[in-house]
Parts: structure tokens; C-alpha cells; sequence
């Protein structure tokens, strides 16, 4: 029963609070200039005393106005990030009124996080042990994924359908895919799609004890990569049938036109070595948009710095592009804004569209001596590619979750 | 939403047996437990029998040999109702997971390790077992299902988004047919979660935990059951937004369409008998209680009425106890 003319799905919002900037120009510009965000994680947060890491990317939250000390108190550090990316977005696409309510009060939301708001979770935990027994209902309450959707909900008035996808790493990805999936087969014309992920203790520790976080820089596919960086951001684009963007005379930044997903099961945290399902799915994702391997001017890879992760991508991308693999520039932006897990996928296709739309490409930071088969395709700081028309974001997780999206100019 | 699934296969772990009638036998005998901040009382838990011989099969899976209660309950649940699927048709199956607090019994463990013992007593073993989507990658891998794995997070509405998404991917083409299934499992942190919000005061109310799965495709016109709608009502976050939400959940069905009753022993028990009122239901006596287990209890209901499913038409609401209400519509022809 497959639809024959699926609507078309363009971006006209974006939005996001990045360790590199509390908007999303703002930390386009600093990616751009070539900083990068990672330093000791800040005490308020977590304490990182017995672990081997003690550097993140951390944001810096911004102000929300309008609410009171209390309701913030309430709010989850998740939120706190997610709320003013998703004002941005909306506020960009022209779809919050004067009173920042959204115009569109059917508007459906699509979001991941790998941890929601696990620091009232941790609290929880940390208080049943210790046997506390105050406060306890409004920990558990909110550390629930579904409850930052309740608060973005309640910030902008809506009531449409949501919902959070928990697919690891890749699952920023899948949010924006599947909200442009809702949109194809026409169940609504209309969805805000991204990701948040907070810096937490539960999740910093276990990516630690697996070691497979830096104690030094994160240098993505390099010879002397030597793990992660954790981070945390909240990120969300604004998607639209063409026809609906068109009909309210919204600016539209990009079309999404490809979109692939698939899991591969070598291995619960590893990839398959050769990448051969990440192919797979770069291929799906290019059948989907009509496209030609060598068509991509740019590409947002995963490129977390682990030796595992970056050496199967890198075949993957030898395997995909072949002799073409120099003239599709890459970079991995998480040498500069670390893992944000949960975001990453979404942050990530924001950096591919301000590549698409500016030609600026995002540099491939803290590199010394690159995987070799990638050297030629990584991309230089100050680096610009006049007429991009194709670019692609890359996505793999825990659980074998891989996934990619193309935007078209 | 508007959807057009057929059932095409079932599935069910429960406290009272492996296997969908095990969702009609009886409430099975609880087991007093305590919570994990409170050693000294106890509450009565519904707990799967994981020595159940059903359960056998799956223990010498390499795959399996270090994972959680929960993924036994999903991969057995979800070969039940895959029986008969060629190792092809598998192939061209998708598989999406609806859970509210995920692998609850290695995130408690691993970071209760952490706080008592510190940072580097943490365990590279538990640790990836503790994500999401973990166990859906586990059950896939196993069963040989190569479509998509999806893990989507809420309160028993999560099985709401669940359908349709499956519905989605099937009117996208993305695979042939889909696993839904919804899963929840027990740790003793549960109930110190339910006492802090008071539910452990209600009569009657249970802890659970199980899985329970819908194989479905596309509907032909010959299928004799489908599920026609799934909607999500608006969300709440006050006891008066919850109201107007149960008040709006039957807009637009017509008062003879019999309805399953599913919030039994819960909060929104009351909420729920306010909006069915004088609508009919699906049978004279109600099934068995086999307790709260979230997105696990919201796919017993569904396939509860549509085994009892006599008339054309019924609806399922849907008591999302941390978000949202909604409704299935289900069709027997």
C-alpha cells in the first residue's frame, strides 16, 4: 500500500541551544570559526570523582522569561535546553503569536532523548537509598521523556499527537524521519521535530566505565582517536509539506528528500565492522531522494572518535562513494560540540542545512593524522563549497539504530 | 489517526502464564515485596513466572545471555505471535517497542552501584543493557526481523504511538509487517515510585509487568479483525486538564459502539466510568485484573477486546497515567 505521491517536506524553522551558543546562528558561527565547547563538566552538574573522563561540552542555559522561580525549579535540565531551541524554531518559521503561543494548536511533535530528564531520576534514586521520603513524587514525575514533551506542549498550547523516540544515538534522526514520514503520507502538514539530551551523571559514568570516552581532545576519525566527548544540546527544525509552506508564504530553508533507517545486529555497541549496513542505509536514504552516491556536496557523518566507530564509517563511506569520496566533503561536528546522543542527529541536520544554504562547511576539528581512506574528503577549517544542492546527516547507535537524511536546496 | 491494520498475529506474557489466554485464566497469586527504600514493608506484585518452560528456548541464545527479564518477556511474546512467518516474510518485518521506564532492573542496579560504591564500581556489562532500545535490537537480532527497530518512550499512550507508527511504515512501504508490542518490567524501585505518588493506597491496585505483542500489515478486505483509528487525545498535566481529556476522549463515537473498560484500580478509573457512562460494553463480566504495567497493561487491553470483540465496531480507551488518553477502534468482520 505504498502511497504513489507523497507530499513533499520542507524545513522552515530551526532552532537550538549548543554547548557552542544558547541560538543556533550563534553556534553556527562559532562551529564555523573553528571552537570547540569541551571542558571539565561544571560541579553543579555532576561530580566526576572516580571516573576517567572529566571533560563534556556543557551548555549554558539560557533565560526563559515569563516564568516563575518555582516553575523553573520544576523544569528539567532536558527542558531547559529543549524549550528555547523549540522557541527558535518556531519563532524562525513564523509560527508563535505575540504571545509565543503557537499558531498552530494542532502542531505535532516528534523528539528523542536517550536519558529525558534523568537527573530528577537520579535524585530519586539517590534519595530512596538514602532513605528520604520528601519530594520524592515530584522527582519520579517528571524525569519521564514524555514529560518535556508536556512542557513544550504547555509553553506553546499545543495538543497534537507526539512522540519520543528513544533509538540511541541515531534517534535525533529518526525524529526528524519519522515527522517527514507523518507529513509524506499526509496525516499532518505540520510537525516540530528534534532532540534534547542533558549532561547526566547515569549516562557520563557508563559511557566512562566502557571506556569509551577521551581523557584528552575528541579527534574524529583520526589515527590517534581516542574516544568520545560527551555533550548536550537541544535542537528542532520546523517541517512542512511544500504546499502548506507555500500557502502561508513561510521561507523555506530546505526540503528534506531522503530518508533511511535500518538496525544492524553485529553487535549491541559496536558496528558492523565494514559499515555494510550503514551503506545500506545511506543507499536507502539516496533512493528515497532520487540521488546519485556523488551528488552529496557534504556530509554530517556520526564520527563519535572511538576507534570502533569511526574506522567502520570510514569504509563505509570508501564503500559508498568510491572515487567520489573526496569530492563529498565531510567532517564530524562533535569534535566541537561533543556526543549529544539523544540531539545529535538533530543538531547534526541543522549543521548540514546552514552548510547547504551558506556553503560554509563545518571543519573537521583536532585532527593530526587522518584515518588514511578519509584524508582527502575531510573538511579544512575555512573550507567553503560554492552550489551545494544535496547534503546528508549520519547517525548510528547503541543497539546497531543507523540512520540518514538528505536535504536538497 | 486513520489506520487500516490487521491483526495478523498475537502474543502475551502475563503474571498469570505465557501465551494469550493467559490473559483470561485468572489473577494470579501475588508475591509481597519491598520497596527498595522501605525494607521493612511490603506490597503485592504481579510477577512473570520466568521459570516457565516457555521461557527455555531463549536461555541458550547468545544474545540473551546477559539481558534483563524484560527482553525473555518481548522476544517470547513476539515469537508467539510471529508463529507461522517464513524466516523471508521476517525479514520484511519491522519491529516497534512502546515502554514507559525501560530497562528499569540494570539502570537501578548499575547506578545504585554507583552511589554506593562510586563511580568506578560502575559496570561496563549493565550499562548497555540500561538503553532503550537495547532490547528491541535483542529480540530483532534473534527473530531474524530485518525491518527497522523503533523504541518509543510515554505512559501506556506510547502503545497509541506505537500503531501508528507501524501504520505509517507500512503506508510508506518501509516494510511488509510490523511487531508492536508493549513491555514493562519490575524492580523494587517501582514502588517506591508508586507510594511516593499514592498509588500504592489504592484498593485493589497491583504492580505488574509482562509484554504483550500485535503482529500487524495492511489491512485486505477479507482480514476479520482490524484496527480502524488511533487517537491521541490532548495532553494533561493538571487533574482538571484530565478530565476535559476523558470528557473529549468518545467525541465523535457513536453512543452504541461498546467499549472495553481498561482503567480498573487505577486514578482514572473514576474518569473513565464518567465517559463511558451508558455506553455498552464488551462483555457482561470483565476479565481478569492482572494489574498496572503500563504500556504492557494498554497491549493486554487491546488484545483482550479484540479477542472479545462480538459486534462490528468497539473502542479501547487508552489511560496514559503520566500524559495523555486516547482511544483504539477496532473492526470485526
Amino acid at each position: 500500500m505504498v502511497d504513489d505521491a507523497p507530499a513533499r517536506v520542507v524545513v522552515t524553522g530551526v532552532g537550538a541551544v549548543t554547548p557552542l551558543g544558547p541560538t543556533f546562528p550563534e553556534s553556527w558561527d562559532a562551529l564555523i570559526a573553528g571552537r570547540a565547547a569541551d571542558a571539565p563538566v561544571p560541579r553543579e552538574i555532576f561530580d566526576t570523582t572516580g571516573c576517567r573522563a572529566e571533560r563534556a561540552c556543557s551548555a549554558t542555559l539560557p533565560e526563559l522569561s515569563g516564568l516563575t522561580r518555582k516553575a523553573l525549579s520544576r523544569l528539567s535540565r532536558a527542558s531547559r535546553l529543549a524549550l528555547p531551541a523549540a522557541r527558535e524554531a518556531l519563532t524562525h518559521a513564523g509560527l508563535l503569536d505575540k504571545k509565543g503561543r503557537c499558531v498552530r494548536a494542532d502542531l505535532a511533535i516528534s523528539v528523542s532523548t536517550t536519558a529525558g530528564g534523568m537527573a530528577f531520576g537520579e535524585n530519586f534514586c539517590r534519595d530512596v537509598i538514602a532513605g528520604k521520603r520528601a519530594h520524592l513524587y515530584s522527582q519520579v514525575e517528571r524525569y519521564l521523556p514524555q514529560q518535556q514533551v508536556l512542557d513544550l506542549q504547555q509553553d506553546f498550547g499545543v495538543s497534537g499527537p507526539s512522540v519520543v523516540m528513544a533509538n540511541a544515538c541515531a534517534s535525533g534522526a529518526n525524529a526528524v524521519g519519522h515527522a517527514a514520514d507523518l507529513i509524506a503520507i499526509g496525516e499532518t502538514d505540520c510537525v516540530l521535530a528534534g532532540g534534547f539530551e542533558a549532561l547526566c551523571e547515569l549516562v557520563f559514568v557508563g559511557f566512562d566505565c566502557l571506556q569509551a570516552t577521551t581523557t584528552e581532545k575528541c579527534r574524529p576519525f583520526d589515527l590517534k582517536r581516542s574516544g568520545l566527548m560527551i555533550g548536550e544540546a537541544g535542537a528542532f527544525l520546523v517541517l512542512e509539506s511544500r504546499a502548506a509552506a507555500e500557502a502561508r508564504g513561510a521561507t523555506i530553508l530546505a526540503e528534506l528528500t531522503g530518508y533511511g533507517h535500518s538496525t544492524d545486529f553485529f553487535h549491541l555497541t559496536q558496528p558492523q565492522p565494514t559499515g555494510s549496513v550503514l551503506v545500506e542505509v545511506m543507499r536507502a536514504a539516496l533512493r528515497d531522494a532520487k540521488l546519485e552516491p556523488a551528488q552529496i556536496g557534504y556530509l554530517n557523518a556520526h564520527g563519535t572518535a572511538t576507534p570502533v566507530n569511526d574506522g567502520a564509517e570510514a569504509l563505509a563511506y570508501q564503500t559508498l562513494f568510491g572515487n567520489a569520496l573526496g569530492e563529498t566533503r565531510i567532517s564530524s561536528t562533535k569534535a566541537a560540540i561533543g556526543h549529544t546522543l539523544g540531539a545529535a542527529g538533530a543538531i547534526e541536520a541543522l549543521f548540514a542545512i546552514a552548510a547547504l544554504r551558506t556553503g560554509d562547511l563545518p571543519p573537521q576539528l583536532n585532527l593530526q593524522d587522518p584515518i588514511p581512506e578519509m584524508a582527502g574528503a575531510l573538511v579544512q577549517v575555512g573550507e567553503k563549497r560554492d552550489g551545494l544542492r544535496h547534503v546528508m546527516s549520519v547517525n548510528l547507535g547503541f543497539g546497531g539504530s543507523n540512520a540518514a537524511l538528505v536535504f536538497s536546496a | 489517526m486513520k489506520v487500516d491494520l490487521a491483526i495478523a498475529g498475537q502474543g502475551a506474557v502475563t503474571p498469570a502464564g505465557v501465551g494469550v489466554d493467559s490473559l483470561f485464566t485468572g489473577t494470579p497469586k501475588p508475591q509481597m515485596t519491598a520497596p527498595l527504600g522501605e525494607p521493612r514493608c511490603e506490597f503485592p506484585v504481579l510477577r512473570v513466572d520466568l521459570k516457565d518452560p516457555a521461557f527455555a528456548r531463549w536461555q541458550n541464545e547468545p544474545r540473551l545471555r546477559r539481558v534483563s527479564p524484560m527482553t525473555f518477556f518481548m522476544v517470547e511474546a513476539a515469537a508467539q505471535a510471529l508463529a507461522g512467518l517464513s524466516a523471508g516474510e521476517r525479514a520484511q518485518t519491522g519491529l516497534i517497542v512502546a515502554l514507559s521506564a525501560g530497562c528499569l532492573l540494570y539502570s537501578r542496579r548499575f547506578y545504585e552501584a554507583v552511589i554506593r560504591n562510586g563511580r568506578r564500581a560502575a559496570s561496563p556489562a549493565l550499562f548497555p543493557e540500561t538503553v532503550f532500545n537495547s532490547p528491541g535490537s535483542h529480540v530483532a537480532s534473534v527473530l531474524g526481523l530485518n525491518g527497522a527497530v523503533y523504541a518509543l518512550c510515554g505512559d501506556e499512550s506510547a502503545w497509541m504511538g506505537a500503531l501508528k507508527t507501524a501504520a505509517v511504515w507500512l503506508r510508506r512501504g518501509r516494510v511488509k509487517q510490523v511487531i508492536v508490542m508493549g513491555v514493562e518490567e519490575f524492580d523494587p524501585l517501582v514502588l517506591d515510585a508508586y507510594r511516593s505518588a499514592r498509588w500504592l493506597r489504592r484498593r485493589g491496585f497491583l504492580t505488574s509487568e509482562g509484554a504483550a505483542t500485535l503482529l500487524v500489515r495492511a489491512a485486505r478486505p477479507d482480514d476479520p479483525l482490524t484496527i480502524t483509528e488511533v487517537h491521541e487525545g490532548p495532553p494533561y498535566r493538571s487533574p482538571a486538564e484530565a478530565h476535559f481529556s476523558a470528557a473529549e476522549l468518545f467525541a465523535g463515537v457513536d453512543e452504541r459502539v461498546p467499549c472495553h473498560r481498561s482503567a480498573r484500580h487505577t486514578w482514572a478509573e473514576v474518569l473513565e466510568r464518567e465517559a463511558t457512562a451508558g455506553r455498552p460494553e464488551f462483555s457482561a463480566a470483565p476479565p481478569p485484573y492482572l494489574g498496572l504495567a503500563f504500556t504492557a497493561s494498554a497491549a493486554w487491553e487491546t488484545i483482550r477486546a479484540a479477542r472479545t470483540l462480538a459486534v462490528p465496531q468497539g473502542v479501547v480507551p487508552i489511560w496514559g497515567l503520566n500524559h495523555r488518553f486516547g482511544r483504539i477502534g477496532l473492526r470485526r468482520s
